[in-house]
This record gives C-alpha cells, sequence and structure tokens, in this order.
C-alpha cells in the first residue's frame, strides 16, 4: 500500500469538505431549510470518519520522505501536532452533528443546543483544518513557505496562539506509554466499547434479518445511542493507542484493513439511512419480515463487524506488512 | 517460584507449540480473534437486555428479548472452547497469574447471573413486563458490572503475567 499516495489523496477533503458543510449549514439558517441542515450535518460526520484515514495515513507519508534534502523535520512536526488539535474537534464535531441527526428523527425533535454546538465546533475546525493544509503545504513547497516557518522562529499572533495549544506529536506519544496500566485501561475501554457497539447493532442487525421477530425493528432502532457512546468511546481510545505507537499501527496490513471495513460501513449506513431502507423497516411491526434490501444491509453491516474484530485481532501479527515506498 | 512440572509437559505438547509458533493465519490469532468474537455475542446481547431491564429503550416488549439468550450462549460455547486452546498455548502464563482466576471467578458469577436472569425473569410466563423489569433489575445491574469486571481482567492478563512460557 501507498501510504503517502493515500495521504495526498485524502488530505484535501477535510478542510474543504468542512467548509462546504458550514457554508451550506450558514445557508440553512438564513433560509430555515431542514434539509439542507441535514445535508450538512451528514457531510460533517462524513468527513470526521475520512479525516481518520487522512491522519493515520501521515506518519507513512513522513517516513516516505524523511531524511531528503529540503524535508524539514521541524516543519513535519508542526504539521502533526496542527493536524491533531484539528482531528480533535474534528471529530467532536462529527460526534455532535451525528447526535443532531439522530434528534431529527425522533419524535421531540432537535434540541435546542444542538445547532449553536455543532456551529461553533465546526466553525472552529474550518480555521484548525486550513491550518494544517497551509503546515502540510510548506513541507514540499518552498514557494508557500512563510517566512517565520523558513527561519524557524515563533509564530506570532493568533497562529502563535493556535501553535502553543498543538500537542507536541513526540511529548503526546511518550505520555500514552509513560504507564502500562494507562495503556491497558485504553484497551480495556475499547473492548467494552466493542461489547455496546457490537451488541446494539448486532441485535438490530439480527432482527432485520429476520431473528426474534417479535420485537419491531423500531424499538430495538432506538438502542442506537448506545451504539454511537461504544463507537465514540472506540475511536477516542483507537486515536490515541495510534498516537501512542504511530509506527507500529502505521506499517502494519491489519490495521489498515480494519479502518477500510469501518470506512465501508460508513458507507453501509448511509445507504441503510439515505435510502428507503430505513423507512421500509421503521414501520414494520412485531413479526413482520423486512425487504430483501435492508436484509442485505444488515447482513453486511454484520460480516463487515466481524471483519473490524477479526483485523484488529490480527493487528501485531501482519506487522511491517505494509511498504515504505519513497516518494519522488 | 517452583512451577508445577505438567505446564511444561502441555507446552511441549504439538498442538501447544504449534498455537504458539506456527505462522499459518489459523493459528494463535484466528483463536483470539473468535474468542473476541464470542465476547461480543455474549457481552453485547446480554448488556442489551440487562440495559432494557433497567428501563432504557421501554419500546422494545421484553418478552421477545428471550430469544437472545441463543446469542449469550453461542457466544459462551465459542469462548469456553477458544478459551481452552489459548489456555493449551500458554498455560504457564496464565495458570501463575492470579488476575486469570480473578477472570474466571467473575465470568462464573457473571454467567449465573445470566442463567438467573433466563429463569427467574424470562421463564415466568405470567409476568407483567413491569414485574419483569422489578424482579431483574437488580440481576441486570450486577450484570453489567461483572461483564465489565470479567473483561477488564481479561485485558489485564496482557500486562500482569510473570512467565511467558516455562522458564
Amino acid at each position: 500500500m501507498y501510504l503517502a499516495h493515500l495521504h495526498l489523496l485524502l488530505n484535501h477533503f477535510p478542510a474543504i469538505g468542512t467548509l462546504i458543510g458550514v457554508i451550506l449549514l450558514l445557508i440553512s439558517l438564513v433560509g430555515k431549510n431542514t434539509d439542507l441542515r441535514r445535508a450538512s450535518l451528514i457531510i460533517f460526520a462524513f468527513i470526521a470518519l475520512v479525516s481518520l484515514p487522512t491522519f493515520f495515513s501521515g506518519i507513512g507519508a513522513q517516513g516516505a520522505i524523511k531524511g531528503e534534502a529540503g524535508v524539514s523535520d521541524a516543519l513535519i512536526d508542526t504539521h502533526e501536532g496542527s493536524a491533531m488539535l484539528a482531528l480533535f474537534f474534528m471529530e467532536l464535531t462529527g460526534a455532535f452533528a451525528l447526535a443532531g441527526l439522530w434528534q431529527f428523527q425522533r419524535p421531540s425533535g432537535v434540541s435546542r443546543w444542538n445547532l449553536p454546538l455543532v456551529l461553533l465546533l465546526s466553525l472552529m475546525t474550518v480555521g484548525l483544518m486550513f491550518r494544517v493544509t497551509a503546515t502540510g503545504s510548506e513541507i514540499r513547497h518552498p514557494e508557500v513557505r512563510s517566512e517565520v516557518a523558513a527561519a524557524g522562529t515563533h509564530e506570532t499572533g493568533v497562529s502563535g496562539i493556535v501553535h502553543a495549544l498543538e500537542p507536541s506529536p513526540t511529548k503526546f506519544t511518550e505520555l500514552m506509554l509513560a504507564n502500562k496500566f494507562w495503556w491497558a485501561f485504553m484497551m480495556d475501554m475499547h473492548f467494552i466499547g466493542l461489547a455496546l457497539l457490537i451488541g446494539t447493532v448486532g441485535v438490530l442487525d439480527l432482527r432485520i434479518m429476520g431473528f426474534a421477530k417479535g420485537v419491531s425493528i423500531a424499538s430495538l432502532h432506538r438502542l442506537l445511542p448506545w451504539a454511537l457512546a461504544g463507537f465514540a468511546i472506540n475511536m477516542v481510545t483507537g486515536v490515541l493507542a495510534f498516537i501512542g505507537m504511530p509506527i507500529f499501527y502505521t506499517y502494519d496490513l491489519a490495521f489498515w484493513i480494519k479502518i477500510s471495513a469501518i470506512l465501508l460501513l460508513g458507507l453501509n449506513a448511509a445507504a441503510f439511512y439515505l435510502t428507503d431502507a430505513f423507512r421500509s423497516v421503521a414501520q414494520l411491526g412485531p413479526g413482520e419480515d423486512a425487504p430483501a434490501f435492508p436484509k442485505f444491509i444488515a447482513a453486511s453491516s454484520l460480516f463487515l463487524w466481524f471483519v473490524v474484530i477479526a483485523f484488529g485481532r490480527y493487528i501485531q501479527w501482519f506487522s511491517d506488512n505494509v511498504p515504505n515506498i519513497p516518494v519522488h | 517460584m517452583a512451577l508445577p512440572a505438567f505446564l511444561q509437559t502441555v507446552e511441549e505438547m504439538g498442538f501447544s507449540k504449534w498455537m504458539r509458533e506456527s505462522d499459518s493465519v489459523f493459528g494463535f490469532y484466528f483463536i483470539l480473534l473468535l474468542h473476541t468474537v464470542g465476547l461480543a455475542l455474549l457481552v453485547g446481547s446480554n448488556a442489551v437486555v440487562d440495559l432494557r431491564l433497567l428501563g432504557m429503550a421501554r419500546e422494545i416488549p421484553l418478552v421477545p428479548l428471550k430469544r437472545f439468550f441463543r446469542v449469550m450462549w453461542t457466544g459462551f460455547t465459542i469462548n469456553v472452547t477458544t478459551g481452552v486452546l489459548l489456555l493449551l498455548a500458554y498455560p504457564t502464563k496464565q495458570l501463575t497469574n492470579p488476575d486469570f482466576y480473578i477472570k474466571l471467578t467473575l465470568i462464573a458469577f457473571a454467567v449465573w447471573i445470566m442463567h438467573k436472569l433466563k429463569t427467574n425473569v424470562f421463564d415466568d410466563s405470567t409476568l407483567s413486563e413491569t414485574a419483569m423489569m422489578a424482579r431483574g433489575a437488580s440481576l441486570a445491574k450486577w450484570s453489567l458490572a461483572l461483564w465489565v469486571g470479567a473483561i477488564t481482567a481479561g485485558r489485564l492478563l496482557a500486562y500482569t503475567y510473570r512467565y511467558v512460557t516455562f522458564p
């Protein structure tokens, strides 16, 4: 796999995608258009998912150019630190966007705090993401390098303040590994999140496929916030584990298969909620059979979650199976 | 500490060696992944029943959830089988670790609670939903706590062992 290529392919999505989301959200506010607002929330959730492989492929991209003439480690460190901070805000935005999407379909509707919170977080994310693209482009493009970056001196003004808040990648990594039992705790939470997530989603999938038909699908669907909570726990602990051992995960094929399966699950969720599939099963009562298409989506969801668990466990067995390919 | 000799005998068995040293995809990591899938089936579906008994998602009728005890027992069977295989691969590592016995104890209690949930709450068809919840609430709390404890103890096995193979 060519991680540098992957990084270059994905790295425009987070900044531009979030910007498009924010513009749609602002237009929806002016025009009081709910459909547009939902669309912007969907974009935030989608970009939050895409930001993960963008972030994860950064170490591979660094490995491909490290040591070449004109490549500054300090610039790469600044880029990595800015990417971490932006990723945290991106994922928060995605989480509250998903919460908003969930609230859209419940009878009591969207709570009042959701809109201002998503708006504020997404605006901050856009700013941080454009800083990530700026610091990233400086690595390979001397023509856009600012005088400050070229001279290696400290930044001033707003970017100086933001820079001070950005984590230092090496220190963050050390922090994650400082205590064996912090690591054990994170892995423990990753398994508890797994049980919560697979339990709720798995039960829903099984019902759609025709198991335990006495339960209505709509009622099992009410458990979805628990699945989202499990996913959130696992995303946080997963990203922190990656930050703790970036090289270990970067060159492990099983890790990338796992991440690909998670992205496919995002498409799977889109196929369920953005087509007629969800509506066609939401009205089914106890004892009623789901149509073929939702059954197919439920089966592929179960299969993909199996792939996620399986390749999560194969991490380490497949280690050093991703080549570090120099880019010229 | 003097280690019992049978641990070494087990570790010299062909299967035990194969589990530890094989390059096959179906070696140790495959068994480990089945152990994790079993965990998801067992604890995941049990947690759903527990959360429902504690009053979450009240729209779900309780009685049909009885079907999910089959999923739990399937997960349990997978995990007993894969657990024995994993133990054959590293008997010294696990049997000399006090945490391993804590894990087994917690699982024993959690499965006992699971069985009580089935017999006391779900098998009594005369109970109303409210009566089922009243009878199941404290069992459900214990169930959640014991499963979280069992998973934690299981994860800690990777960080608390003293001997990896027979010294």
